[in-house]
Formats: structure tokens, sequence, C-alpha cells
């Protein structure tokens, strides 16, 4: 067996409401195998985006690990492209055109070179937004932008993608090209998707679902 | 190129309104950068002119006595072998009345040893009508607007009265004559006081009008350009002291001093008055700093979700205030760029300025009385120039230092939640 690309043990989390403490993790453990596709679903306010914002090394947990793959320093894994993030928002910067906007997280990572303009052209025609490379956000529609963040997580080669809430934004249709869109690039590329959905039909589509349920994951 | 510096000037120059309000800040930079260089450049020039004007005239620094200098010859040889020194002339001055056609004028008059004065005093590139070669003991230069004054040309003739015929005629019944001239030049140097009352004679002829015998009332140096005046008078002054006590020659009481020595109050006043301008004009580079800090501020809380984007695709902390600050940075380096374009155009055209704005207020006379010159000075020092960059460009990158420690403090999860 492989070893797991993401691999989380008793995560707990809590946040301070008002005078009471708002216990929303309550020892999560989550496994997930080289070329997986997860799904996470849950209620309003049960901690997906919490649990993803950890998954990613963004927050940092109050009791319990996170090993991406070899590594255990959040930092380090954001510097490296180990991970690739997709947002409910897009968050595209406004002032850099698609390509740009894409060549962003190579750029931040460093060695920005011909390869890396090919990668990115390679992704925007993957997208199907060739023909758009240089349209700014506010020249894209929400699905166009969303396909354009799409291939931003992927230009550093990331073996885990982490997507909260992708398709938040858009409508049922547009949403569900965007979905599919998603796992069959990482399916291509045999990268790992652990996915933050309200959306069943959506987590029907990945390998495996879980649920996010008073704090801890189940097998949906 | 570093991402940061990338996206800094992705973020400044994108079209639409975020660019007005970059333009805004880069003029404002530009605006104080150019006021500042304007006036430094102003009031150099006058101190610039100033110096010009008294080194053209008096040499680079003077050596004189508590009362006449007996031997000037003697003198003028120990000047001469100090190092940096390059020609030395004496001179006497003093006031006369002049009259022509019983028109009187009361200039000072300057007597000139012709055979050593163009080394130091290049006067002939002030002499306007006739030639300073042809000055000889019976004739006098006439500084510009006396002559035109006295209504005197090139050949007439002009009769000087001086104080020593009134030594003369106390207690005796004498008839005062006086001697008269013939103007053979007309100079004019371009500063008001010299060109409106100056008399410019032999050495010779101002000795026999004052009744000095062989005596000057002081010696002009001329000093290698590349030599400070400061230095090469203390060396004279060296000398000088060296020399009372080995020859009986020269006389004690000799003292030397620099353009600068002799013109200090005048000078102190010029720095004073630049100073004050300077901080005054520091004030609107002070407040287009306050705009761009705004602008940024402005910036990094509109921008709060992809400073969170930032640091999730691996930006660090360091990375992101340098964004920001970049941001200052470039706006104070291209205002500074700007405003030193502009600054320097102005200062080309300066004179057509004047002259359009004294031609609508009729003050162009009024300009030449008071200033004492006909165009306007200017005169940039390397210094100033350093000091107006630098304290642009420095307050600019202050002005991006809070909004890049803001930005960089953010943390990537509570700026992605931020609404």
């Amino acid at each position: 067996m492989s070893n797991p690309v993401l691999f989380a043990q008793a995560l707990v989390k809590s946040y301070q409401s008002g005078d009471r403490r708002l216990e929303v993790l309550r020892g999560v453990n989550l496994q997930v195998l080289p070329g997986e596709t997860v799904s996470i679903r849950g209620e309003s306010g049960s901690g997906k985006s919490t649990l993803l914002h950890l998954l990613a090394g963004l927050d940092s947990p109050e009791n319990g690990s996170i090993v991406w793959g070899k590594e255990t320093n959040p930092d380090a894994v954001r510097s490296t492209g180990y991970l690739g993030m997709v947002f409910q928002a897009f968050y595209l910067i406004p002032e850099l055109n698609a390509r740009d906007n894409i060549l962003m997280a190579k750029r931040i990572q460093g060695g920005l070179d011909q390869a890396a303009y090919a990668r990115a052209d390679e992704l925007l025609k993957k997208v199907g937004l060739s023909e758009r490379a240089n349209h700014l956000p506010s020249q894209l529609s929400g699905g166009e932008c969303q396909r354009v963040a799409v291939a931003r997580s992927l230009m550093n080669f990331p073996q885990v993608i982490v997507a909260d809430e992708p398709t938040g934004n858009l409508d049922e249709q547009t949403g569900d090209s965007v979905i599919s869109l998603l796992i069959d690039l990482c399916a291509d590329m045999k990268t790992s998707l652990v996915l933050v959905t309200h959306n069943p039909s959506h987590a029907m589509r990945t390998q495996r679902q879980l649920i996010l349920k008073h704090g801890v994951l189940l097998e949906a | 190129m570093p991402w940061y510096l990338y996206l800094a000037l992705k973020q400044l120059f994108s079209s639409g309104q975020r660019l007005f309000f970059t333009l805004i800040s880069i003029v404002s930079v530009a605006l104080g950068v150019m006021l500042l260089i304007i006036v430094m450049s102003v009031m150099g020039g006058f101190r610039y002119e100033i110096r010009q004007k008294i080194v053209d005239t008096q040499g680079d620094l003077q050596v004189r006595a508590s009362g006449y200098i007996q031997n000037a010859s003697s003198l003028e040889k120990v000047i001469n072998t100090v190092p940096g020194v390059l020609a030395s002339t004496a001179f006497a001055q003093g006031v006369v009345m002049l009259e022509k056609d019983q028109k009187p004028s009361f200039p000072s008059i300057q007597g000139l040893d012709m055979r050593t004065v163009e080394k130091v005093i290049p006067l002939n590139r002030y002499i306007i009508q006739g030639s300073l070669q042809d000055l000889d003991d019976d004739s006098v230069i006439l500084s510009s607007q006396l002559a035109l004054s006295l209504g005197a040309r090139v050949g007439n003739a002009v009769q000087i009265y001086t104080p020593l015929m009134l030594e003369v005629a106390k207690g005796q019944d004498e008839v005062l004559l006086p001697t008269e001239l013939k103007v053979i030049g007309i100079f004019e140097i371009g500063h008001q006081q010299l060109d409106s009352s100056t008399v410019i004679v032999t050495l010779r002829r101002m000795q026999q009008l004052y009744g000095l015998g062989h005596g000057v009332h002081g010696i002009n140096v001329r000093i290698a350009a590349s030599e400070d005046a400061d230095l090469v008078t203390a060396r004279i002054n060296a000398a000088l002291q060296k020399a009372q006590g080995k020859s009986i020659d020269i006389m004690p009481g000799l003292w030397a001093r620099s353009w600068s020595e002799l013109n200090q109050e005048f000078l102190w006043v010029l720095q004073l008055e630049k100073n004050i301008m300077t901080v005054i004009l520091l004030a609107v580079v002070i407040v287009s700093a306050f705009l761009t800090m705004s602008l940024l501020l402005v910036l990094v809380l509109k921008k709060t979700r992809e400073i969170g984007l930032l640091g999730a695709l691996g930006a660090t902390r360091k990375q992101i205030a340098l964004c920001f600050c970049l941001q200052g940075v470039s706006i104070g380096v291209v205002g500074t760029s700007l405003g030193l374009i502009f600054g320097f155009t102005f200062l080309h055209f300066r004179n057509d300025v004047v002259l359009l704005v004294t031609r609508f207020t009729g003050s162009q006379a009024i300009l030449e009385r008071f200033y004492q010159f006909s165009e306007m000075p200017a005169h940039t020092a390397f210094s100033d120039l350093v000091i107006v960059v630098i304290s642009a460009i420095v307050l600019s990158t202050l002005a991006g230092l809070i909004p890049a420690f803001i930005a960089a403090r953010l943390k990537p999860v509570e700026a992605l939640r931020s609404e």
C-alpha cells in the first residue's frame, strides 16, 4: 500500500463564542492516498472549512497532527507547492490576466521559466480558456474564473488539492462542469483531491465520501 | 523579477480607478520634489551668482591691513609663493564726486594695477564699450548705469573731486580744481549695485587722487579653481605671519580673508533663507507621503483576501510586506524622477517664465533693483540634489512601511475568512 499524501490524526479545534467555547473538531482522522478523491459534506457551521484550512496548513490544530507526505511543517508544505487550493470565492488577482493568475502560483514558488509558461498554456487549454488567456478576471464569468482558479491550483504539480466548496458561487450547470473538470484533471495528473461540498451529487463523484458531524468524520 | 515587485508594479499601474489614485500620489510627490529643486536651485543660484560677482570683482580672497599697505610688491611676492595662489594684484578704493556738465554723482572708485589686474579680475569680460587695455592715468572706465545717469559716453570728459581736496583746502584759500579724466570704456557686470555707481581708474591715478604715495588698500588674490578659498586663506595667513618675522618689508597687522569670510553675514542670511524654504517645502513631500500611506492602507484593507491567498500560495510575511513597501518606494522613485524632470525643465525656462510674469505685472525694473540680477539665477548643488532625492524616496518608503506591516501581520486563514 502507498504512503498517504495527507494524514491527519485526532484533530481538535475550537473557537471562543462569547462566554462559551465551541468545539468544532473533536478528533478528526483522515487519510488520503495518492490519486484518491475524497469528499467531505456537512451542515453549515459543522466545521468543514475549518478542517480544510487545517488540511491546507493555513491554520493549526489545538491537538492532533497532520503529515503531508513526510512533511509536518505547514509553511514548508505551502512553500514547496505540495498542496493546491481552490476556494469558493476564486480569489483571482484582479490586476492579472488569466494566464498571469495561473503563473502567480509558480512565481511565488520561484523558478519561473519557459516550461512554466508552457505549463500555464497547457492548463489553460485543459480548462478550455486558451482563447481567454489575456482576459482579466473582471472580463470572465464566474465559471471561467473558477476554471482559472482550478488551473492555478494545478500549476505546481501538487500531490493533493484541497477545494473548499468550489461551486458555492456558481449556478448548478456551471458548478457541475467545474466539478467534472476538477475531478477529471486530478485523475489525469494522478493528484489527490479533498473536496468540501454541500452538493450530494458532486460528493458522489469522488471515490470516497465522508460526512463531518458533531466534530468527527464519518463514512457516508 | 521577484513576484512581490512584479505584483507591486501590476497593482500600482493597473488600468482604471487604481491607476488614477496611483497617479495622484505620484503627482503629489513630483510636485513636492519639483518645488524643492526649483527653490533650492534658485536660492543656490543667488549664492553662486553672488560668489561669481564677488570673485570676478575682488578675487577669491583679499589681503588687507588696518591702514595702508606700503610695500605692496614685496607682499605680492610672498602671497604668490603660497601653494594654490595663481596671481595677485594691488588695489586702492574709495569714494569720489564725479561731475559731468554740472551733473554730480558720488560713485565708489577702484584703482587697479594695470600690470597684474587681468590675471586676477576678468574685467575685460564685462567691458561693453571700449577696452581695459586703453586705461591710463588720464582716463576712466564707468559702470553702465552711472554713465547713463550722467549722460557720459566713450570719449567724453568727466571731473573728479576727491576727499584729499577737502584736506588740502582746510584753512587755505585755495580754489579746488578737479581732475579731468577721459571716459575710455563702459562696463556692466549684471549686479545692480556695482553697475549703478562704480568708477575704475589706474592704481597710480587713485594713489594720486587719495594721496596714498605708493600705498594701496589691499591685494586681491586669484586661486586655482580646484583649491578651497578658505584653505588657501589659512595658508596665506600662515605665510604672512612667518614673513613678518623675517622681513622688514612685510608690515605687521596684515590679514587675508576669503570671499565667504568677507561676506559672511550676507551669505548666512542667504543660507538661512534657503534652509527655511527647504523645511517648509519638505512639508509638501511629507503631505504627499501621508497621501501615499492612506492609499496603501486602503489597498491593504481592500486586498485582505488576496493577501490571504498569497500566503496560501506560499508567500512569506516578509515577501508580502515587501510587496506593499515596494509600492511606496515605486511611488517615491517615479514621483521623484518626474519631479526632477519638471523641476529642471522649469529651471531651464525660468527666465522666460519670469519675463512673462514681470511683463504682465510690469515689475521687471523692480526685480532688477531689488534682486540685483537681470536674469533669475539658478545653480543646483549636487548635495542639494542628493538631499531632495533621498528625502522624497525615504519618506515614500516610510509611507509604505505601515501598510506593509499591517499586511504582513495578517494570517492567511483570517485574511481568507474576512468579509
